[in-house]
């Protein structure tokens, strides 16, 4: 379901149908890319660029159009223009202020930055964008750099698959059981004002966060939800067991790249979680046993039954002849209800790991770092979105509250064990 | 680079302050810009001096004819004051939403046609005394309305014609609504069949413009706004 010459309209996936009726100030369901050069941004170049590579990636250059029934993208002729960077992380991207765009392109000093509404994509799409930007810009700039199979170029052409909605591939509808959920320990602290996010970014060596986890025999995904639950443990549950509130379990929530699991080459969405459940209420428990728990859930989501189950759960409301057949102001009022009773309020905290960077031997001596950042709500105040480049692992918070304490002894968790580690702030705090 | 003695972390900043636990920093910074942009408090967004005035006289205008209204409500009772707020009113929806707009043109004609449509309706509905003249609005100015909508509509699309798929969807919108006169006289709700007749006709010639030339572009604008 790509956009065809003659037709210029693209369907909305799982995904990106229900985002839209989610979104608001502070549930902005933005995220950010970013790249960071070894040299000052041109702007005016960065501009040329976008542009050209917009054209290369038709799934993005698009406006949200209202239909009778479901929301639709239609290809999007206006001007892009990208902008300089402001303090402000993530904010809702408005279309009207944006020419229709549900994306926003920044610069500053070194920093290209990309900031995506996540109808559009996910970490992976959002990765393959970027790389193909700072590829394409640095062409622009004179740089004699070559693509080596791990770059999109302006020159290639879009395929069909590139535009697929790969979970209705994968939907099965005799396995979408849906499972009922308890709701999730929240992170507790004093709200920023809305649309101030906080940022804390921390960069460590890879090579000892990899052999950090292979001696705990786990990934750094795990080792790092066990870390994040350990840290929020000490630090909000830990002899409070007896109160109400932190007797529901600290759930990490885990966004799945199923690019890996699934034959797939799409830039949109294709993304499916996996949670760790642990109640915190006694007084003892080690990190061994938090690893352990985080291993098990890990082993337990990743099963391939379980994401079929939950590519299947994602898509049977849109399989629903009911809820098919009305009206989209209809389904609007519906999905807001639903979640609002629900919503955000199964998940404690995400780790997002957006993986390895990948870029061309004879691009690397340009480009310094590369590194991510997700949105942080009401119901979710501390989230973390992880990318590692060369030898650089980025760990980074984004918050809604005032409160760095989870930071701190997060990052002091490492330092204890003799990491270095170098601190990037937007220095959000009054 | 800036070092933090208690977290045992190095900060790339020049600010005085360690992010994670807000203690001093020792060491001298690296940059001489932040790594990010400088905090800026919100600004709230004001109203431009002019919007504010306009709609002030506006409003106080509408208080002011409801008033003398009412305070004349035992000499002419009735609520004639509804007519000229309705004017207003009217106004103000070409400027917000037929000038200001950043929607198309189709859109805004349609929407302005609508509204014009079910103003006059109304002040028709409540206000016409006289027995014959009754059901003017219905009988003269929706079919009318619709006819010119659909003339403008029409032409737009034939001069503009790289971005006529956008406006199909306003002008089959409009060529439906031109039956409904038709209806209402068969099921004799008006009364006079020319004004109806010039707009049906006119719709149905539309159409079978649109069927002959533009078929594809006409199921594949339906199919995208109506998909299920
Ligand atoms: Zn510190």
């Amino acid at each position: 379901m790509s956009i065809k010459k003659s037709t210029d309209w693209l369907r909305l996936d799982n995904a990106a149908k229900i985002f839209p009726a989610v979104t608001n100030k502070k549930e902005t369901n933005t995220f950010r890319v970013q790249m960071e050069l070894t040299e000052v941004v041109d702007s005016d170049l960065l501009q040329l660029a976008t542009n050209n590579i917009l054209n290369r990636f038709p799934m993005f250059k698009v406006r949200l159009k209202l239909g009778l029934f479901w929301n639709y993208f239609e290809k999007n002729e206006r001007p892009f223009k990208i902008r300089p960077l402001t303090s402000k992380v993530n904010e809702k991207i408005i279309p009207k202020e944006n020419n229709g765009y549900l994306l926003k392109v920044f610069y500053y000093n070194n920093l290209i930055v990309v900031e995506f509404f996540h109808s559009l994509t996910d970490g992976t799409g959002a990765l393959i964008f970027l790389k193909a930007l700072g590829y394409e810009y640095l062409t622009l700039k004179g740089y004699e750099i070559t693509p080596d199979n791990l770059i999109v170029t302006k020159d290639s052409v879009p395929t069909k698959d590139e535009s697929e909605d790969s979970q209705s591939v994968y939907y099965n509808p005799h396995n979408r059981k849906h499972v009922k959920e308890k709701k999730a320990y929240m992170v507790k602290g004093t709200p920023l004002e809305i649309g101030n996010m906080g940022l804390i970014s921390g960069t460590l060596p890879t090579n000892k966060m990899l052999e950090l986890a292979r001696s705990h025999n786990c990934t750094v995904t795990e080792y790092m939800s066990a870390v994040l639950i350990q840290t929020i443990y000490n630090t909000q549950i830990k002899y409070r067991g007896h109160l109400r509130e932190n007797q529901k379990p600290v759930k990490i929530f885990i966004p799945i790249n199923m690019r890996k699991h699934f034959p797939s080459n799409t830039f949109r969405n294709f993304a499916i979680f996996l949670k760790t459940d642990l109640v915190m209420t006694r007084d003892d428990i080690s990190f061994d046993e938090i690893l352990t728990h985080v291993k098990e859930s890990f082993s337990k989501g990743l099963d391939k039954d379980e994401l079929i189950r939950k590519i299947s759960e994602n898509v049977a409301f849109e399989k629903n002849l009911f809820l098919r057949t009305a009206p989209y102001f209809i389904k609007l009022i519906a999905l807001k209800i639903g979640f609002a009773m629900i919503g955000n309020s199964l998940i404690t905290s995400t780790i997002s790991n957006m993986g390895i960077v990948q870029l061309p031997e004879s691009m690397q001596p340009y480009v310094k770092n590369v590194s991510a950042a997700i949105y942080s709500g009401k119901k979710n105040p501390v989230n973390i979105a992880v990318t590692s480049y060369k030898d650089k692992f980025n760990i980074t918070f984004t918050r809604s509250i005032k409160e760095t304490i989870i930071e701190r002894e997060f990052f002091r968790h490492f330092t204890s064990l003799g990491f270095e580690v170098e601190i990037v702030s937007n220095y959000v705090e009054e | 680079m800036k070092y933090c003695d208690k977290c045992k972390v190095k900060v790339n900043t020049s600010q005085s302050y360690c992010p994670l636990c807000h203690q001093k920093l020792t060491g001298e910074p690296d940059l001489e810009q932040e790594f990010y942009p400088k905090n800026v408090t919100n600004i709230r967004k004001i109203l431009p001096l002019t919007k504010k005035i306009l709609l002030f006289i506006t409003l106080s205008s509408i208080i002011l004819i409801l008033t003398i209204n009412l305070l004349t409500y035992e000499n002419t009772p009735y609520l004639w004051s509804l007519i000229p707020i309705g004017a207003i009113l009217y106004f103000w929806s070409i400027v917000r939403y037929g000038i200001l707009s950043k929607q198309n043109i189709a859109y805004r004609l349609a929407l302005l046609t609508a509204l014009l449509i079910i103003i006059l309706n109304l002040i028709d509905q409540n206000f016409t005394t006289v027995e014959e003249a009754q059901g003017w609005a219905l009988n003269y100015v929706t079919p009318l309305a619709l006819f010119a909508c659909n003339l403008a509509i029409s032409f737009i699309i034939w001069i503009k014609r790289i971005n006529y798929r956008e406006y199909l969807i306003y002008l089959i919108t409009i060529v439906v609504f031109s039956v409904v006169p038709v209806i209402l006289y068969y099921t004799q709700v008006i009364t006079i069949l020319w004004p109806s007749i010039i707009a049906f006709s006119f719709a149905i010639f539309i159409l079978l413009f649109i069927i002959f030339f533009y078929p594809k572009s006409i199921k594949e604008e339906i199919k995208k706004r109506l998909h299920i």
